[in-house]
């Protein structure tokens, strides 16, 4: 955070009075301007009779901070902005009330080889396809294969020909952007580079995507959370952070994958831990019968909607 | 000391009857849904609503927010609201507002009967108008809120001349593992406070503390209690926290479904502290 000396510039209410002022008290930057107790520091000043730039400086703090959002408001964004996408599956759709929400980060857990992957290529193919949004699938394991995306394109699409025209196919596809990332750290910069260009895009008013996945974000965070110590659990919070701020200012939908570990009687549960349960919104659990297509899914946690729920569904080869 | 001065001495400022009726008038007790309803609840209680994920403590808090924003009476029809504010600050970033809308809806249509029609547009408008929400993404954007929300109050009160508004923050041990990991060395000499968790949940507590002094509300707070088996995920809070704001501390335990609509409880709500008025 800024340091009171460097926002002189911006705010010229900071002069070197209210520095010094401050600099006794061992306040030099915004953050321990926080952590002070504010009536005290009025006190303090109203005995040195600087109290009347103080009142002038916390109102300058008000206006700058971040508004409050009214109930209207929210509601009105919410239908104007937040939309539901679909992810190409019914017995999904179904489960999800109609798909990925946008503005809200769903998870989807399972063992290995239950289809997770398979999901999410079939999820972007939709979204870029019906929806005509952009999508940002970002790869840990090397699972993307863009054959794959091309093929559930002409499943989805068929047209009257057997294969769906290639300017088409081409304008679809470059819609979806694949980014290998291989440790937390690179996606944090992957993520903030997309912030940046988010914010920018949405000043012009022109923003492309709609859709993140994050294939499996288990495996970036599984190496750093030990068994004591904060530092893997506090970077876990943060990314969790940055990715619902992202999907709620710049309305994405945020898919995650997660692995599964053994349970109480050797029922599978989601990894990562208690930490984990609360930070995203909607939590699947996904398995595979044996050598078939057909895929089960149950709702563990939704905001609107009982869980227990299940649904069944086929991917087709 | 004369005479009148001794008597004026014996006979005290009020009668206990005109305390009475002044402190039912300008702290008035909230009536709220369950679980909550167990408790006499006034105007600068804090209460403390903790469980493990998932326990429908959100699900309490929207439940609260809808009964604390609909209008006791509006155009005849008793709705049975309290009419006050709410202010929601969310740390968690989870909330639903199409989930509020949801049960505030059903609520109107039960006591309407009917399922759409502009009145019921028109009471929803106003209800929701009296909710207002900000999100914090770190401990120093809840820091700031919290003292800035003191100048937010004091325009209202000039302007509106409203009072008793209900605060609710969603998981206040949000930024608990980040708060933790981020303790630094302290820098800058003795005079300089270090950015410690303690530090932090310190001055969140003296900055909810002096803002009840000035602006009585209700304070509901969830907290995300994790136990982990191997005890190594164990939460601990800040002990400042429970000593000197908790007035009543509801646990709630896990529940297996939750009915959307109906809101079934099966709820065990142990009150821990029952304490003195802040």
């Amino acid at each position: 955070m800024a340091s009171l000396k460097r926002l002189e510039t911006e705010f010229p209410i900071l002069d070197r009075d209210f520095q010094s002022f401050c600099a006794l008290r061992g306040i030099f930057t915004v953050q321990d301007f926080l952590i002070h107790d504010l009536q005290s520091l009025v006190a303090d000043a109203e005995q040195q009779t600087s109290s009347e730039r103080f009142m002038q400086v916390l109102c300058v703090i008000d206006g700058l901070h971040r508004p409050w959002s009214n109930g209207v408001e929210l509601m009105e964004d919410a239908q104007k902005n937040k939309h539901v996408l679909s992810t190409g599956c019914e017995g999904m759709d179904f489960l999800l009330r109609g798909g990925l929400h946008k503005g809200q980060v769903t998870e989807l857990a399972g063992p290995s080889s239950s289809g997770k992957t398979q999901f999410c290529l079939l999820t972007a193919s939709t979204v870029a396809y019906k929806h005509m949004g952009g999508v940002i699938y970002l790869d840990t394991g090397n699972s993307f294969s863009a054959k794959r995306i091309a093929q559930f394109l002409n499943q989805i699409s068929r047209p009257a020909f057997d294969e769906m025209q290639p300017i088409v196919l081409q304008k679809v596809m470059n819609s979806i952007l694949c980014q290998s990332v291989f440790d937390i750290f690179s996606m944090f910069d992957v993520l903030h580079c997309l912030e940046s260009k988010l914010k920018s895009q949405m000043c012009r008013g022109d923003n492309d995507e709609i859709l993140i996945i994050i294939d499996s974000i288990s495996s970036l965070i599984t190496p750093i959370l030990g068994s004591s110590g904060s530092q893997g659990r506090a970077l876990m919070v943060s990314a969790m952070s940055l990715l619902k701020k992202l999907a709620h200012e710049y309305n994405l939908a945020v898919l995650v994958t997660n692995h599964t570990v053994g349970g109480d009687g050797g029922i599978p549960k989601p990894a990562l831990g208690e930490s984990w349960k609360t930070l995203t919104h909607v939590r699947l659990l996904l398995s595979r019968d044996c050598g078939s297509d057909t895929y089960h899914v149950s709702l563990l946690k939704h905001p609107s909607a009982a869980s227990g729920k299940a649904a069944k569904f086929i991917i087709n080869n | 000391m004369s005479e009148a001065d001794v008597k004026s001495w014996i006979n005290g400022d009020e009668s206990a009857k005109r305390m009475l009726d002044r402190v039912l008038t300008s702290r008035p007790s909230f009536s709220l849904p369950p679980p909550l309803h167990r408790i006499p609840l006034r105007v600068a209680n804090v209460v403390e609503i903790a469980g493990p994920s998932p326990s429908a403590k959100t699900q309490i808090l929207t439940q609260t927010a809808v009964s604390c924003v609909l209008p006791k009476v509006w155009n005849g029809v008793h709705y049975g609201g309290l009419g006050r504010p709410v202010l929601y600050i969310d740390l968690d970033c989870r909330f639903d507002v199409l989930r509020l809308v949801e049960m505030l809806r059903h609520r109107i249509v039960q006591v309407n009967g009917c399922s759409s029609t502009a009145g019921n547009e028109e009471i929803l408008k106003l209800s929701m108008r009296q909710f207002s929400y900000i999100r914090c993404y770190d401990s120093f954007e809840l820091l700031a809120t919290l003292k800035t929300l003191h100048h937010r109050l004091q325009k209202e009160k000039e302007s509106n001349g409203i009072g008793g508004h209900l605060l609710m923050i969603d998981s206040i041990g949000a930024f608990h593992w980040v708060d933790r990991a981020s303790t630094t060395l302290p820098l800058g000499g003795k005079n300089r406070k270090c950015l410690s968790l303690q530090n932090v949940l310190e001055i969140v507590v003296e900055d909810l503390r002096k803002l009840l002094l000035i602006h009585p509300m209700l304070v509901i707070v969830t907290k995300t209690a994790i136990v982990g088996t191997t005890g190594n995920e164990v939460k601990r809070v800040s002990t400042t926290w429970p000593k000197t704001c908790t007035i009543a501390s509801c646990i709630v335990d896990s529940w297996p479904s939750l009915a959307p609509v109906l809101c079934i409880y099966y709820v065990n709500v142990f009150i821990i502290h029952n304490c003195r008025e802040l």
